[in-house]
């Protein structure tokens, strides 16, 4: 019984860590913002300058508004940064201020933790607001509220409006230093021309990705008078190497409830030929005394039965209680995992339970059907 | 006539070697009889014991066991015969250990087809026929030598069969407990109960009426006990 439980629950536990794992890696990504597609400007060679003097070749504000008003599903956030030096008080901060629209928050699925985030007025009347990543409100306010204070971009004063949530690094861009101003009042202040670096686009359907991105380029060719200065570069794509190393976590795990499943396996098989010796020795007791070949089947079938389906269900249990723990354990371990868990499957119980059943009702059943065909006498003596 | 052998070989193959473990056999048992059967060890009569039993069949000639030509009959046969005919006690008891006294009684009423309730008032019976009434409840390895032996006796008279076939029963006891064991014997002897009994020891053999040889798979002697062993002590 104690093989069974121990198989089982092993199983049970080293699939739930694993997909627990895998969950993790997965809600990561989706932190990051999903169904995402990123346009920005090709450098254009020499000679294809010269090609193209005198068109329209760069990436604006208006190619935003254009693609937002062409497709109404999408959400479109415009983006340019610049560098400059935020002064508030007697404090100072000097980085990269980025200018983008309402839409950003959404996209990037990263939202203000105090205050608000752009708005449209914000965007349509030039405002002087200001929205600061959660380290950099610490580094200019302290645990002071940064909410309504004034912060100095350059001469121009600005009003922080908003502090966004701590949301960390993700593949190389830190959320937490950024520093966030109406996209209109970055060009409008310090531009002073309607050139964009790039553009974030949120597709609604992740099955119409390559088809928008197509659609899209073709948009912005034609109003960049046919000349391809565009390049646009699909999530997906990215989502597909993702893809596969999810993939190669599913082997590992497979591999892994294979090898748990097998040392589950031996250890109830084990514990079912153990008791062989002794078990043989009933069987020719029992013929002795009368009892026939189904009989002797039967009641194996029926013990064996039993054993596995208890032990089964205490496997399940321990199984269940350990991987929640050790869930527990890792994700006050691991820097930034908190919402780590472990992730029990009905189909890994199911899985571990039938195996479990199978090889403790076959290593009992099979050892039965030997000694019963024995003469009882040799089984009565059997060493 | 219970047990009639005639012409019984017994031959066991080890490798491409036959080893005869029994030659000839001849014997015949009355009921009522106690029969001891002596020899040493490698003389056959655990052999003989099988055979008699259906524990295994012979390599050749005839077993009549109660008018039935045994031999001849398919293994689902002997099984009744062995659970209605025949009583075996062994020297190891071979009690099952996770059963109580009671229910270990019960084993061959139950295979026996008996409805519950008829299987503990015989075996509750019987416990209390070996003197074990107050030990109904225990575990066979709660009880000492002597009384796992006579709650075997009492398993093997459950379905009160016309044979009582004991192998070495006083071999694992005590000398009192194997006294007692004797004295039990005896009373299911007077009481008209046919024994057949192996030992190799001639001080037990003297309490049969007969006592009959074995040496090399064959039968050398085969005298009334009485007159064939001094008494001692």
């Amino acid at each position: 019984m104690l093989g069974v439980i121990i198989g089982v629950a092993a199983v049970i536990t080293m699939i739930a860590i694993v997909e627990g794992g895998q969950a993790w890696l997965v809600h990561s990504l989706e932190r990051m913002g999903t169904n995402l597609l990123f346009v920005w400007k090709k450098r254009l060679t020499v000679e294809e300058r010269h090609l193209f003097a005198g068109r329209n070749t760069e990436l604006r504000y208006d190619d935003a508004l254009a693609i937002q008003q062409r497709f109404p599903d999408l959400l479109v956030a415009p983006i340019i940064e610049l560098d400059g030096q935020l002064k508030a008080g007697e404090r100072d901060y000097s980085g990269r201020i980025t200018g983008t629209s309402p839409e950003y928050s959404e996209i990037r699925n990263f939202r203000p933790d105090s205050g608000r985030f752009i708005s449209s007025t914000d965007i349509r009347e030039w405002n002087r607001s200001l929205i600061l990543g959660h380290t950099i409100s610490e580094v200019l306010f302290g645990s002071q509220p940064a909410i309504g204070e004034e912060v100095k971009i350059a001469d121009q004063r600005f009003t922080v409006i908003g502090v966004m949530e701590p949301k960390g690094e993700i593949y190389g861009h830190n959320y937490d230093e950024m520093v966030i101003i109406p996209i209109s009042t970055a060009l409008r202040f310090f531009k002073g021309t309607d050139k964009i670096q790039s553009m974030i686009i949120h597709v609604p359907n992740r099955q119409h990705m390559d088809e928008i991105s197509g659609a899209l380029h073709q948009f912005l060719v034609q109003r960049h008078e046919g000349v391809d200065d565009i390049r646009i570069r699909n999530q997906g794509e990215f989502l597909s190497a993702v893809d596969q190393t999810l993939l190669t976590f599913r082997i590992v795990l497979g591999g892994i409830a294979v090898i748990a499943l097998l040392v589950g396996g031996i250890g109830i098989m084990n514990i079912m030929l153990v008791t062989v010796t002794e078990r043989t020795r009933e069987i020719g007791l029992r013929k002795a005394i009368g009892a026939k070949r189904q009989d002797i089947l039967l009641q194996f079938l029926i013990e064996s039965t039993t054993i596995s389906v208890i032990g089964g269900c205490l496997g399940i249990l321990v199984g269940i209680l350990a991987a929640y723990g050790i869930g527990d354990l890792v994700a006050k371990a691991m820097p930034g995992g908190g919402d780590w868990g472990a992730v029990v499957q009905p189909t890994a119980i199911l899985i571990a339970f039938g195996f479990a059943v199978g090889v403790g009702v076959g290593f009992g059943l099979f050892p039965a059907m030997k000694a019963s065909k024995l003469d009882p006498a040799e089984a009565l003596r059997y060493q | 006539m219970l047990i009639q052998l005639k012409h019984i070989d017994k031959i066991y193959k080890a490798g491409q070697v036959d080893v005869p473990a029994l030659i000839d056999i001849n014997l015949q048992v009355e009921r009522g009889e106690f029969v001891a059967i002596i020899g040493q060890s490698g003389s056959g009569k655990t052999t003989l014991l099988d055979i008699v039993g259906c524990l295994s069949r012979p390599t050749s000639g005839e077993y009549w066991l109660d008018g039935d030509h045994v031999n001849t009959l398919p293994d689902a046969s002997l099984t009744g015969i062995r659970n209605r005919k025949i009583g075996f006690i062994f020297q190891t008891f071979h009690l099952l250990a996770r059963k109580t006294a009671l229910e270990n009684v019960q084993l061959p009423l139950m295979y026996a087809g008996a409805s519950r309730k008829a299987q503990q008032d015989k075996a509750r019976e019987l416990l209390t026929r070996v003197g074990l009434q107050d030990r109904l409840l225990h575990y066979s390895n709660q009880l000492s030598g002597g009384q796992q032996q006579r709650v075997a006796i009492a398993r093997a008279l459950a379905n009160s069969p016309p044979l009582l076939l004991a192998d070495e029963p006083t071999g694992n006891l005590d000398s009192q407990s194997g006294k007692d064991i004797l004295a039990l014997f005896e009373q299911l002897h007077h009481q008209g109960q046919t024994i057949v009994m192996i030992t190799h020891d001639p001080l037990i053999a003297e309490r049969a009426e007969r006592r009959i040889t074995l040496s090399d798979g064959r039968i050398v002697a085969d005298e009334p006990a009485y007159q064939a062993a001094p008494v001692l002590g």
